[in-house]
C-alpha cells in the first residue's frame, strides 16, 4: 500500500470530521505560528540591532574614561572636551584610518524672532555628514566651502521647524545660536528607525562652531576604516597614541563593537529561547490534543479496523494508516501555522518598523517539526488501533 | 482443501476454562457448498473465524490448501485472509463513508493492486452481483439486499477459493434472502468457489449440499459429514 494511497485515505477521513479536524489542528496552528513569529521577529530584530550598533560603515567610537586618580586630580575633567586638534592631526597619520569623524556638542539657547529654545548645538567636520548620512528634506546640505570658510550657516532638525518656526519653512531665515547669527540652509529629514528620537538640534560647520564657542576641542571622535580587521587595529593604535600623548594609562579606549553585537545576539537568543519554549509547550499541548482526538477516533472506528483486518490488512498497515492520518492532521496544521506566523510577523514588523526574517530553513523546520509531532503523538493511538482484536472489533457497536 | 484436526478453542472466563470449540475435526473439499447450523452460542461463528484465519485455535491443526496454517504469523494470516478468503457478514460490515465501488476496492488495496486495475475489477465484481448502477452510492443509500450484494462483490473481488458467510440473510427478508442465496449458488456452481454459510434457517441450509450441525462446540452426530463424503 503506497504512501499516496494512505494520504488520500487520511484526507478523506479527516474531511469526514471537518470541524473536529480543524479544532484539533488549532493547537498545532497556533504553536507553529508562534514559533514562526518568534523566530522571524527575533532574527529580524537581531539583524537590525547589530547594524544599528556597528553601523554600516565600519566605524568605532573613541571613548574617554578617566581613571579615579585623574578625576581626583582634576574634578572638572568631564567639563573639558577630551580630544584636541593635535590629537586629530596625530590620528590622521595612522594608515588604517580612512576618515575621522569629529564633532563637539553644547547646549545653547537658540532664538528666532521672539521664540527661544534650548537646543543641542553640534559642530561637525565634513566626514560627519557622510558617515551619518545627513539628508535634508528642505534646502541644501553643507558644501565643502561651508566647512573651509567657516560660513555662518546651519542645518536644523525637523523638530526645530515645528517648534521654533511653527511649521513654516525656516530655510533662508536667520536664527541666533549663543547670540551669533546663523543662516539656516536646510532642514534635516525626520529620523526613522526604532532607536532614533527627534530632538531640537542644530548643526554647524566646525570652524563656525569654534568661533561661536571659542573652543577647538572635540567631544566625540569616531574612526572609520575599510574593513573590520583594519578597524580593530586602527582602534588599538588610536587608543595607544592618545594615551601616550595625554600621558594617561588607559583613559582613551575604543568601544568594542563586536562585543556589544555579541551581547545583543545573546539577549535576542535568550529571548528567542524563552518565547520559543513557550511556543514549544503550546505545540506539546497541541500534540496531546491530537493524540486525544486520534484515540477517540480509533475507538469510534473500531469496527472499521476490524473490517479492514478481516479483508487482509496487516497490523502494520493499520498502524501506518493511523500514523499517516495524525501526521496529515499536524502537517496541515503546521502549514496553516506557517502562514499565520508569516502574516502576523509581517504585520508586526510593518507597524514596529522592524524587519522580520522568514528563511526557508524556518519554513522547512516548521513543516518537518509538525510532521514529527504528528508521528510522535500519533504513535500511541495508531499502536492501539493496530493491537485491536479483529473479531472483537467486528462485534463492536 | 479445508482440514480441521482436533481443533479446540478455549476461553478463560473468570477462573474457569470454557471450551467454545471442543475437539472439532472437519474436512471440506474445494467446490463444496456447506451449511453450518446450530443453536445460538454453540460456537458457529467461532468455527467460521477459525476457518477464515481470523482466529487461532488453542490446540489442534488447521490445514488449508495443503498448508498447515495453525502456526502462521499474524502477517501471514492476514495475507491468507486477503488472498484466499472472502467474508460476508450478517451486519454487512461496509465502511459507511466509502461508495460501493470504494468498498469493493478495499481488499485489493491490501493486495497491492494498482488503482486502475482496482477500479476495473471492482466494477466487474459489482456487475456480477447486479449492482452496476449503484457503484457510486454510499452504503446508507442502499437497501439491505443491495448492501449484502456489495459485501459479496467485495468478498469475491480478490478471487478467493473460499467464501465464508456468517448468517448472511439474518438481517434480510425472505425474498431478498432467496436472491442472496441464489447469488452464492451461482458463485459456487459457475466458479467452483467453496461456500460455507452459517444459518438458522433451513431454507437457507437447503442451498447447501451438506449441512454440519454444531452443539456446545462439538460437531453433532448423526451429522451429515458422512453423507457428504459418501456422495
Ligand atoms: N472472546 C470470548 N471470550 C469468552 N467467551 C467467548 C468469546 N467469544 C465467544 N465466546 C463464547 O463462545 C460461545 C460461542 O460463541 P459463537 O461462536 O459466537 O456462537 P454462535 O455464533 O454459534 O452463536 C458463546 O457462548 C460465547 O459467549
Ligand atoms: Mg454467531
Amino acid at each position: 500500500m503506497s504512501f499516496m494511497e494512505n494520504l488520500l485515505m487520511a484526507l478523506s477521513s479527516l474531511k469526514a470530521h471537518k470541524m473536529r479536524s480543524i479544532l484539533t489542528m488549532l493547537g498545532i496552528i497556533i504553536g507553529v505560528g508562534a514559533v514562526i513569529i518568534v523566530v522571524a521577529i527575533g532574527q529580524g530584530g537581531e539583524a537590525m540591532l547589530k547594524t544599528q550598533i556597528t553601523g554600516p560603515g565600519n566605524t568605532v567610537e573613541l571613548l574617554y574614561q578617566p581613571s579615579d586618580e585623574e578625576i581626583r586630580a582634576n574634578p572638572n575633567i568631564f567639563l573639558q572636551a577630551p580630544f584636541k586638534q593635535e590629537d586629530i592631526r596625530a590620528l590622521e597619520q595612522i594608515p588604517e584610518i580612512k576618515s575621522i569623524v569629529a564633532s563637539s556638542t553644547q547646549m545653547s539657547s537658540v532664538r528666532f524672532q521672539q521664540e527661544t529654545a534650548d537646543v543641542s548645538s553640534t559642530g561637525i567636520n565634513q566626514a560627519y555628514v557622510k558617515l551619518n548620512e545627513m539628508k535634508v528634506e528642505k534646502g541644501r546640505s553643507f558644501s565643502t566651502s561651508d566647512f573651509l570658510g567657516g560660513r555662518r550657516v546651519g542645518l536644523v532638525s525637523h523638530v526645530i521647524q515645528e517648534e521654533l518656526f511653527k511649521g513654516k519653512n525656516p530655510v533662508g531665515e536667520v536664527i541666533t545660536v549663543a547670540n551669533q547669527p546663523i543662516e539656516i540652509i536646510g532642514v534635516l529629514e525626520k529620523p526613522t528607525g526604532l532607536l532614533s528620537f527627534s530632538s531640537m538640534e542644530v548643526y554647524l560647520p566646525f570652524q563656525t562652531w569654534r568661533t561661536i564657542y571659542g573652543s577647538s576641542d572635540f567631544t566625540q571622535v569616531t574612526l572609520q576604516a575599510d574593513t573590520s580587521d583594519q578597524l580593530e587595529s586602527a582602534g588599538k593604535k588610536a587608543a595607544r597614541l592618545l594615551n601616550n600623548m595625554h600621558n594617561t594609562e588607559d583613559s582613551y579606549q575604543v568601544l568594542n563593537m563586536e562585543e556589544i553585537a555579541a551581547g545583543i545576539g545573546q539577549i535576542t537568543r535568550i529571548m528567542t529561547l524563552i518565547i520559543g519554549s513557550i511556543a514549544g509547550i503550546s505545540l506539546f499541548v497541541g500534540g496531546i490534543g491530537v493524540m486525544n482526538i486520534m484515540l477517540v477516533s480509533v475507538t469510534e472506528r473500531t469496527r472499521e479496523i476490524g473490517i479492514r483486518m478481516a479483508l487482509g490488512a496487516t497490523r502494520g498497515q493499520v498502524l501506518t494508516q493511523f500514523l499517516i492520518e495524525s501526521m496529515t492532521l499536524t502537517l496541515i496544521g503546521g502549514i496553516l501555522g506557517i502562514f499565520l506566523g508569516w502574516g502576523t510577523a509581517s504585520i508586526v514588523s510593518f507597524f514596529a518598523g522592524w524587519p522580520s526574517l522568514i528563511s526557508w530553513q524556518v519554513v522547512l523546520g516548521g513543516v518537518v517539526f509538525s510532521m514529527v509531532i504528528g508521528v510522535v503523538f500519533g504513535l500511541l493511538p495508531a499502536n492501539k488501533a493496530s493491537k485491536l482484536d479483529p473479531i472483537e472489533s467486528l462485534r463492536y457497536e | 482443501m479445508i482440514e480441521l484436526e482436533s481443533i479446540t478453542k478455549t476461553y478463560l472466563l473468570g477462573k474457569e476454562n470454557v471450551n467454545v470449540l471442543n475437539n472439532i475435526s472437519l474436512k471440506i473439499e474445494q467446490g463444496e457448498f456447506v451449511a453450518i447450523m446450530g443453536p445460538s452460542g454453540s460456537g458457529k461463528s467461532t468455527l467460521m473465524n477459525m476457518i477464515g484465519c481470523l482466529d487461532k485455535p488453542t490446540s489442534g491443526n488447521y490445514t488449508l490448501s495443503g498448508e498447515n496454517v495453525s502456526h502462521y504469523s499474524e502477517n501471514e494470516l492476514a495475507r491468507v485472509r486477503n488472498q484466499s478468503i472472502g467474508f460476508v457478514f450478517q451486519q454487512f460490515h461496509l465502511l459507511p463513508r466509502l461508495s460501493a465501488l470504494k468498498n469493493v476496492e478495499l481488499p485489493m488495496i491490501y493486495a497491492g493492486v494498482s488503482k486502475v486495475e482496482r477500479q476495473l475489477r471492482a466494477e466487474e465484481a459489482l456487475n456480477k452481483v447486479g449492482l452496476s448502477d449503484r457503484m457510486d452510492h454510499l452504503p446508507n443509500a442502499l437497501s439491505g439486499g443491495q448492501k449484502q450484494r456489495v459485501a459479496i462483490a467485495r468478498a469475491i473481488v480478490n478471487k478467493p477459493k473460499i467464501i465464508l458467510a456468517d448468517e448472511p440473510t439474518g438481517a434480510l427478508d425472505s425474498k431478498t434472502s432467496t436472491a442472496i442465496m441464489e447469488q452464492f449458488r451461482e458463485l459456487n456452481g459457475e466458479e467452483g468457489v467453496t461456500v460455507i454459510v452459517v444459518t438458522h434457517e433451513s431454507e437457507v441450509a437447503a442451498y447447501a449440499n451438506r449441512t454440519i450441525f454444531v452443539r456446545d462446540g462439538m460437531i453433532q452426530l448423526p451429522s451429515a459429514s458422512n453423507r457428504g463424503a459418501s456422495e
